[in-house]
């Protein structure tokens, strides 16, 4: 299978190129790029882990598949000693004291991180144009957006700035930016990969999620974090996913779509011929298509919304910069927590963190939060229902082609509904995968909880029908 | 406590009022009818069991873990932490 990790291990293991000129080469294009993907570069670091892999190839020593790689991580992950900014002004000085579980397992295996990716700060976004860094810029056409939240990490791969990347999905988050610059972007299923150390934004829903140029870095990257982690107690055991597991299609039969979100009127023409289109090569294959009722776009992304603002009230209130943070002195405590706030996060941080809390308040709990949650709960019936009559649900990633640089965060609303599309999987806490083919920001493929390998194989049998 | 906090002192941002754009989400979800308002059904239960919590235990953070804790600090002084004047209400 086409894979850029196994063929960068066999250069190395040939001795065909060294890791430190790997990652020296990958440190440079980094520096110059003018996407804006960057947050902070890891070079010292990177390079003395190249030198070490360098060493034990030179002794001839085996090393492992993932040793050497470099790779790129949001910066909402911890890694110890190394600014961890969330794009914001609040934590722009702000230095991991730990590092998150699911870069630990890539550390452990060997994989070099080379740098810190730009992204919409605190994940808050769609576009990565929420951030002090630079509005990241589309790798395909750098006057468009590099999508959201995790704008940079998907630019970083499609340009081979990075072997692969490791960015964070809430509501779309991966896979929005990876059909926005053509690469594959998996939500896994919740609790898959452990969330520890990951910046919370809504934590129902937030995912590590893997950006790659193919399939299979993919599926090797999730098998190394995946895993029940005693630091995220939501985490569960979870299967590896082998290689040879992916070249059968033959028990996926029946395939589903959702009719509404193609009858909607806001989605773009092309995208929905395209869509149709594989749809019929699809079917031409022989798998039974069916056309599946599902939720409005403005309800799902309203519950949706609902959820994760009142989730990242509660998350962010502890950023007061008291321990940490950059903080604003004011004549008293309560003043200084105010002031250090209202300076340092974005309008739509803190549009985000006042939804959030007028939600939680006396009075409107009832009308909507609690009611969010009751939606969010038949949105999950109605894909246990699904399931037991397909086997796999394909969508578009979006309603249309990624907007310009600057048109995203003054109109919100559109933002918030853009998301149409990726949302509901997320409520529904379900192994989700962007690949970059069926329409012009890609498809995304679901399966039923834990049945991330049902994905992967799906995608691995598209890329030869569509 | 009866006191009415207002959205600006809840989310403590100075200003703050609440958002239309936000606001026309929240108009979507009063205005829908759940058929079921029992919020707590299994379908996300992500609970824990008894048998699986971690034990109870205090690990010690290593010295760089200290050390950089210390130094994410906003303002020290002989190595303590300083917190503004704290109010009394």
């Amino acid at each position: 299978m086409d894979s850029q990790i196994h063929k960068i291990h066999q250069q190395l293991v040939n001795k065909e190129i060294s890791c430190t000129a790997l990652v020296q080469e990958k440190l440079d294009l980094l520096k110059q790029n003018t996407n804006h993907t960057v947050n902070s570069l890891l070079d010292s670091l990177a390079l003395d882990l190249a030198a070490k892999v360098d060493t034990k190839i030179a002794k001839g020593e085996t090393i492992g598949l993932l040793e050497g790689i470099p790779f790129g991580i949001k910066d909402v992950y911890m890694v110890q000693g190394t600014y961890t900014t969330a794009s914001s002004n609040l934590l722009k000085n702000y230095k991991s004291a730990y590092t998150a579980t699911a870069i630990q397992k890539l550390l452990d295996a060997g994989a070099i991180p080379i740098v810190k990716e730009n992204c919409d700060s605190f994940g808050h976004g769609s576009s990565s144009e929420n951030t002090i860094f630079g509005a990241v810029k589309n790798a395909i056409d750098p006057n468009l957006v590099g999508g959201g939240s995790s704008g940079g990490s998907a630019v970083n791969v499609a340009k081979d700035y990075t072997v692969f990347s490791i960015g964070g999905d809430t509501g779309g988050s991966v896979r929005q930016p990876a059909g926005y610059n053509k690469v594959y972007g998996l939500k896994p299923t919740y609790g898959r990969i452990s969330r520890y150390g990951l910046m919370a934004y809504a934590s129902s829903t937030d995912c590590v999620g893997p950006i790659a140029k193919s399939l299979e870095d993919i599926r090797i990257v999730l098998n190394v974090m995946s895993g029940k982690d005693i630091k995220d107690q939501t985490t569960y055991v979870s299967e590896p996913i082998s290689e040879a597991s992916l070249s059968s299609s033959q028990d996926i039969k029946t395939v589903g779509y959702f009719k509404n979100f193609i009858e909607s009127e806001a989605i773009d023409a092309q995208v929905k011929a395209d869509f149709l289109a594989s749809i019929d090569k699809i079917k031409a294959k022989g798998i039974e298509v069916k056309a599946l009722d599902f939720f409005e776009s403005e309800t799902l992304v309203s519950t949706y919304y609902t959820l994760a603002m009142a989730e990242t009230a509660s998350n962010l209130s502890r950023l007061d910069g008291t321990n940490y943070g950059n903080r604003i002195e004011a004549e008293n405590l309560k003043e200084t927590y105010a002031v250090t706030r209202s300076e340092n996060f974005s309008e739509e941080t803190k549009r985000r963190i006042v939804g959030g809390n007028q939600v939680l308040s006396q009075g409107f709990a009832d009308e909507i939060y609690l009611k969010a949650l009751a939606i969010r709960d038949q949105i999950s019936g109605n894909f246990e229902t699904d399931f037991n009559e397909v086997d796999v649900i394909i969508s578009p990633v979006t309603p249309s082609t990624p907007p310009k640089i600057g048109n995203s965060l003054k109109d919100p609303l559109a933002m918030y509904l853009s998301d149409a599309y990726t949302v509901g999987f997320s409520l529904g806490q379900l192994p989700t995968l962007t690949v970059p083919q069926g329409t012009t920001t890609g498809l995304q493929i679901t399966a039923a909880k834990d049945k991330d390998e049902l994905v992967l194989k799906f995608a691995n049998f598209l890329k030869d029908t569509i | 406590m009866s006191k009415i906090m207002t959205v600006d002192v809840l989310s403590s941002i100075k200003g703050a009022q609440p958002s239309e754009a936000v606001n026309k989400l929240f108009e979507v979800i009063k205005n829908a009818n759940p058929s079921n308002t029992n919020t707590f059904n299994n379908k996300r239960n992500n609970g824990v069991s008894l048998n699986e919590l971690r034990d109870d235990v205090v690990i010690e953070s290593s010295a760089v873990e200290k050390q950089i804790i210390l130094e994410n600090f906003p303002k020290q002084k002989h190595g303590y932490l300083v917190v503004s004047k704290v109010i009394e209400e």
